[in-house]
């Protein structure tokens, strides 16, 4: 589905990402974990194209799409959450929903039919925004929900462009752990065939969802395996999960 | 409360109160024949505002030079009229229109990589370079004089330009007012408008829906463009001259002022803040003839601390507390 091999990225002589070779089945449910700083961000980036990588390659589907811009990798089903929310705060949920979903149906830049008339932007944007509890707020805008709420409208939009690849950056930050499950949910309800990253530092939402675990230390993949093995890796548990896993 | 959720499905429907502005338009035309001069340049300065709107409060490109455009219209229809003889004033706003979309085109396609206080800079300097130029290039622009007594023919062959009560001056502006307020109003509702406030509440996000952001601001850039051209065209067109003030520093700002007072992004805040604007500048010349840009300063001094929206901003404030 997707597969980087040999990614580098230097920023000068700091090296944040280091020889990844990585791959992504279809439908598989992989999170990516490692301590803060390790480059789980930065490999996001390179893999939605808003970092160029200094070496190596970056294949979808078999097809090499390095060079290709951020937009059209979306074109072509990659879509990514933030681990700081990055929402338009003046609008409301459902136009937040809304913008996405025109994008990836083709009318973002049609100039004549209100947006208001849209009935299959407007119906695809209703489910998402039910799918994820949202119902309540869809008329408020970004900037009158707490963050928790907003963090759910960050996963609605990136599900409104219909992804393959969904990339999720730390979704449960911020969200109280009493809503935890409604994302889980959400994500639990996604259809087999989008393939899932998650990054996440709470192991509870990494266990009870991954099927396999990268770990990412200074920039490098330190281990990759099932979520088992990842779980009784010595290594990995003296570098990273000790703590988390004991406690 | 929360709010209805149906906003989106019903905003682009046409309220009653939209017709208010358009009554009150014809009402100024039989109530004050005397003021039809006055008028007619509150009604070219709402399209010039309304033009930026689509800019600046919805796209939020944040342009300081869009009188280059107000300027590029009004001197297309000065000098086709000087040097071409081509003073048929419907197809000369056409020609307004067009020309200056096409610097839109050309100088969005140049500025539009940059963004925020360099944008600001960048298009100042367009704005200043055309001036400078329609000053050296006296053949053509008449240079630092302008071109004076410029002469229209009859509007559709029918209605000939008056000087002396500005009656049909005052409908043809009202008239290109209304067209061009259905073109900015239909754009801002549709996908594309709400693509464009995308932009400007965030510019990440809309990359990372796969939006091409900049395409999209050369083409609003563009299409305002125009409109201010036509705004300019109409200018030079009612008043029958054309000089360097069209393309001033002082145009540019003023209309940006005129968008803050009536607040951006809002569709009617052209409206509003045009006539508060040139109401209060006649009040207050009248009242303190040396000094009377002081109450016009202390004016946006309190917008800016007290109605960031604005005037619009700030009644439906009030509205959504009661």
């Amino acid at each position: 589905m997707l597969e980087t091999r040999g990614l580098c990225k230097n920023f000068g002589a700091l090296e944040v990402a280091r020889d990844i070779h990585f791959r992504l089945e279809p439908g598989a449910r992989h999170a990516l974990i490692g301590p803060n700083g390790a480059g789980k961000t930065t490999f996001i980036n390179l893999l939605t194209g808003v970092l160029a990588p200094s070496k190596g390659s970056i294949l979808l589907e078999g097809e090499d799409v390095t060079a290709l811009a951020q937009a059209k990798r979306v074109k072509r089903g990659i879509a990514r959450t933030f681990q700081i929310n990055q929402l338009f705060l003046g609008l409301t949920v459902q136009e937040n929903v809304c913008i996405a979903v025109s994008e990836r149906l083709g009318v973002g830049g049609a100039m004549l039919r209100p947006a208001g008339k849209r009935a299959d932007v407007l119906a695809e944007a209703g489910r998402l925004i039910e799918m994820l509890k949202l119902g309540n707020d869809a008329g408020r805008r970004i900037i009158e929900l707490p963050y928790g709420r907003q963090r759910l409208v960050e996963i609605a939009i990136a599900l409104g462009l219909a992804p393959r690849v969904l990339l999720l950056d730390e979704p449960a930050a911020g969200i109280p752990s009493a809503e935890t499950h409604i994302l889980l949910d959400a994500i639990a309800t996604l259809p087999k065939d989008i393939a899932v990253i998650i990054i996440e530092h709470d192991m509870d939402v990494v266990f009870r969802f991954a099927e396999r675990i990268t770990v990412l230390v200074s920039g490098a993949v330190f281990a990759e395996g099932t979520a088992q093995e990842i779980a009784a890796n010595r290594e990995v548990r003296a570098v990273y999960l000790g703590s988390a896993l004991d406690a | 409360m929360s709010p209805a959720p149906d906003v989106l499905q019903r905003r682009h429907r046409f309220q009653w109160w939209e017709l208010l502005p358009w009554a009150a338009g014809l009402a100024m035309f039989f109530a004050f024949p005397n003021y039809l001069s006055f008028g007619t340049q509150l009604l070219v300065t709402i399209l010039f505002a309304l033009s930026l709107d689509l800019v600046l409060g919805y796209a939020g490109i944040v342009t300081l030079g869009h009188a280059a455009f107000f300027g590029v219209g009004a001197y297309t229809v000065g000098m086709l009229a000087q040097h071409l003889g081509w003073n048929e004033p419907l197809s000369g706003l056409l020609a307004a229109g067009l020309v200056a979309g096409l610097v839109g085109l050309i100088s969005g396609f140049v500025l539009l990589r940059t963004h925020g206080l360099t944008l600001l800079m960048v298009t100042l300097c367009t704005m200043t370079l055309l001036e400078q130029a329609a000053n050296m290039g006296h053949a053509w622009t008449g240079g630092f004089d302008g071109m004076p007594g410029l002469s229209f023919t009859k509007i559709l062959g029918l209605f000939s330009f008056d000087v002396l009560y500005f009656k049909s001056q005052y409908l043809y502006a009202l008239s290109v007012l209304a067209l061009g307020f259905i073109v900015v109003r239909t754009l801002v509702y549709s996908s594309f408008g709400q693509s464009l406030t995308g932009i400007r509440e965030n510019l990440l996000r809309m990359h990372a829906v796969g939006a091409p952001v900049r395409g999209r601001l050369i083409v609003v850039y563009a299409i305002s463009a125009a409109l201010a051209g036509v705004s300019g065209g109409l200018f030079t067109q009612v008043t029958g001259y054309v000089n360097l003030a069209v393309l001033g520093l002082e145009r540019a700002a003023g209309v940006m002022i005129i968008l803050i007072l009536g607040g951006h992004g809002r569709l009617y805040g052209a409206f509003v803040g045009a006539i508060t604007y040139l109401v209060l500048e006649h009040l207050l010349a009248k009242a303190y003839p040396t000094a009377w840009q002081l109450g016009l300063g202390l004016t946006l001094v309190a917008v800016a601390l007290f109605a960031r929206g604005g005037l619009l901003g700030l009644f439906e404030k009030l509205r959504g507390a009661r």
